[in-house]
């Protein structure tokens, strides 16, 4: 597409902008695109863009792969464009195009990585066209946004470019199947010992062979629809992974194997989604020409951001907050899980309103019932205190999923949830919402103040 | 009793595989029947009390109304003869007379109703819903793709206090003839309306029931309905 005047006033207007709120410290990962957008609707056609793109989308773990992306490029001496700062949303992309142009709209960079929210396919494919899309999976997400996986299946399907390779997840039958025209290669983790014979879920969405409608039987199962199935009256079933990984979290060691080669990479810790992570950003690289060998080391230092997960031991109990991004049922119920699993005794905070929706209007609370609440019922969790305006909503959910009342506390206000702890179990877990690190994180601070303050100050 | 879950695997988007669990809880001298989408509905040859079927996908949409199609008349039987039918989400558009696509494309629904919906998929409608059913005050979620038209007055389940009914204009949301009910609201519904899950199971026979978890239910419930209540409040978003 032709540099316009009008593109070119744009581009000029959404760089002023850009560097004024760099001065003012401001993040300028999204106004600037917007703002391009805005006066020049197909800016994102006309900026050019790095000659080769790498596009990451999916429910969940695309900023975790993203950062092991451009993390593991940048350790190999890539200079790369990308939006991890910013929205993954079209105005994103822009402002990160904006970022990485010339007065004249001229790619500074070779290479770019983006972050590409699903419902956004629409607004990003038609101009830029990844070379790479991986797909981490796709689940039921914001009822209000994503509807449903079949949804933004058939979205993504319709609106990313022919010309784009596919890195898709063997072990997800929706995500698997994202435009069947396309060139692609598949990843999944080979069985393990805690796969399941059916989903132990509320929500499996692929209980139904999309070609015939009859039951699919599963092989196994791993959590949700993830796992493999095959349709028992016709050929339909889950696709041969390329890259095939073995975990094992005994050792935290994860092996990679393609073809007749086989690489090791230390898992950072015990959760499945890391693991798959780590085999999806693996398969992405190698299929941008960097060998799995020379990925070991860089991508065996891999961290994972404190806001989205940490654990310190204080005297003998462990204090460990953990994201469980509201109105995701699938994510909530993955975290729910791990508690679950987890040795040891717990005290579980939850902190799960969404600020925007309180603040405003009335949370639509639905997807609580897409969430499997029925996991904090394990006998290993002594105590649930619920924090917010919805408290009552979380105790409701809690009760139907058989939790006993006696065990719940309903706190208005988050900050005085550590007024609730008892500090009678091993473990004391603050889960929260994405865009409640800020209190969720003084939340745990202050017990973790607390606890140094009874075990003496010696911890 | 005899309870029915249509399609269960197919139709159960938003929260709704609890809301079954709940009626479940609710109604725990039942049988119930979880039909699967290949087998004949038990409501064909059988007797059943209260039948209930909740929101599914577009395609999932299309599948129900081929498989529910050779029980019509069965199905309106069951209406005439008062049972109890509680219908979820899109699930009601099954029982219109047609759904119409983005691309103008007609599906032939049930025609059990007059209306019509039509899908706007890259258009979803998100909203908070309060209205009146008799005396009771009722709360609920809309997030769905569509909206259904051409509705008769006389078969409107919900009156309107606030938010919009079955299409933006319309005074009801949802349809009712007899004990069949069939609302767009999610919720899921029985779990924010105690009152109304009260009734409907006094339709079943069941006086003066004590629901599971009854009192926060309740709390919550008037809790809500102050939010909901409250001018100040955004419906739609």
């Amino acid at each position: 597409m032709k540099k316009t005047p009008r593109f070119l006033f744009a581009l000029f207007l959404a760089k002023i902008a850009l560097i004024t709120q760099r001065i003012l410290k401001m993040n300028a990962s999204y106004f600037p695109g917007k703002l391009a957008i805005t006066l020049c609707p197909d800016f994102l056609g006309r900026i050019d863009k790095p000659e080769t793109i790498i596009g990451v989308t999916g429910t969940n773990g695309k900023t975790t792969c993203c950062n092991l992306i451009i993390d593991a490029l940048t350790d190999l001496g890539y200079d790369v464009l990308n939006n991890r700062f910013g929205s993954n949303i079209n105005a994103g992309v822009a402002s990160s195009l904006i970022s990485g142009s010339t007065l004249f709209g001229k790619a500074k960079k070779e290479i770019a990585v983006f972050e590409i929210d699903e419902r956004s396919s629409v607004r990003i494919y038609p101009y830029v066209k990844p070379t790479f899309l991986l797909c981490t999976n796709l689940f039921r997400d914001s009822i209000r946004r994503n509807a449903h996986s079949e949804y933004i299946l058939d979205i993504i399907s319709k609106y990313v470019p022919e010309t784009t390779k596919l890195v898709l997840n063997a072990d997800d039958l929706v995500s698997s199947r994202i435009a069947p025209g396309n060139e692609r290669v598949y990843f999944g983790i080979e069985r393990m010992e805690t796969d399941l014979p059916e989903s132990i879920n509320i929500v499996n969405d692929m209980r139904l062979c999309p070609v015939c409608n009859s039951e699919l039987k599963y092989d196994f199962v791993r959590y949700h629809h993830i796992g493999r199935a095959h349709c028992p009256n016709c050929s339909f079933s889950s696709p041969k992974p390329d890259y095939l990984a073995k975990a094992d979290f005994e050792n935290l060691t994860l092996t990679m194997t393609r073809g007749l080669e086989s690489t090791q990479f230390k898992l950072i810790n015990d959760s499945i989604f890391n693991a798959y992570n780590l085999t999806a950003v693996v398969a992405l690289l190698e299929q941008f020409g960097i060998e799995a060998k020379k990925l070991s080391d860089i991508l065996s230092n891999q961290k994972i951001v404190e806001t989205r997960f940490s654990e310190e031991k204080i005297g003998d109990i462990e204090v460990i907050s953990n994201m469980a991004k509201g109105q995701n049922p699938i994510a909530c119920s993955c975290v729910f899980d791990y508690v679950k699993r987890a040795e040891g005794t717990k005290e579980v905070i939850l902190l799960l309103d969404d600020v925007h929706d309180n603040a405003a209007s009335s949370e639509n609370i639905c997807w609580i019932y897409d969430a499997d609440f029925e996991f904090l019922g394990d006998e290993s969790i002594k105590r649930i205190i619920i924090g917010g305006v919805r408290a009552i909503d979380y105790k409701v959910r809690l009760e139907i999923a058989g939790v006993d009342e006696s065990k719940i506390i309903c706190i208005d206000k988050e900050s005085d949830t550590p007024d609730a702890v008892r500090w009678d179990a091993d473990k004391i877990y603050v889960l929260h919402e994405l865009y409640r690190n800020d209190e969720a994180l003084a939340v745990r601070d202050e017990i973790k103040r607390r606890l140094r303050e009874r075990t003496g100050g010696n911890a | 009793m005899t309870v029915e879950f249509l399609y269960p695997a197919l139709a159960n988007l938003y929260g709704e595989a609890v809301e079954m669990k709940y009626i479940e809880q609710c109604l725990p001298d039942a049988t119930v029947v979880k039909t699967k989408v290949n087998d004949e509905p038990y409501f064909a040859k059988n007797d059943v009390d209260f039948i209930y079927m909740g929101p599914m996908t577009e395609r999932g949409q299309e599948i129900v109304i081929e498989k529910l199609s050779p029980y019509k008349e069965r199905i309106i039987e069951l209406i005439e003869a008062g049972k109890v039918f509680l219908i979820i989400g899109n699930a009601l558009e099954i029982f219109g007379d047609y759904i119409e696509t983005d691309e103008g494309e007609k599906i032939k629904a049930l025609g059990i109703f007059g209306t019509y919906a039509k899908r706007k998929m890259m258009k979803r409608y998100n909203s908070l819903y309060f209205g009146k059913f008799d005396e009771m005050k009722i709360v609920g979620f809309k997030a769905q793709f569509s909206h259904s038209y051409g509705e008769s007055e006389d078969e409107g389940l919900f009156e309107n206090i606030r938010g919009d009914g079955l299409h933006p204009g319309s005074r009801f949301e949802g349809i009712r003839r007899n004990n069949f009910f069939a609302t767009y609201l999610l919720g899921p519904l029985l779990i924010l309306n105690p009152d109304f899950t009260k009734y409907l199971l006094s339709l079943l026979g069941i006086e003066n029931a004590a629901l599971p978890c009854e009192n926060d239910i309740r709390t919550a419930y008037e809790k809500r309905l102050k939010e909901f209540e409250n001018p100040n409040k955004e419906y739609l978003g």
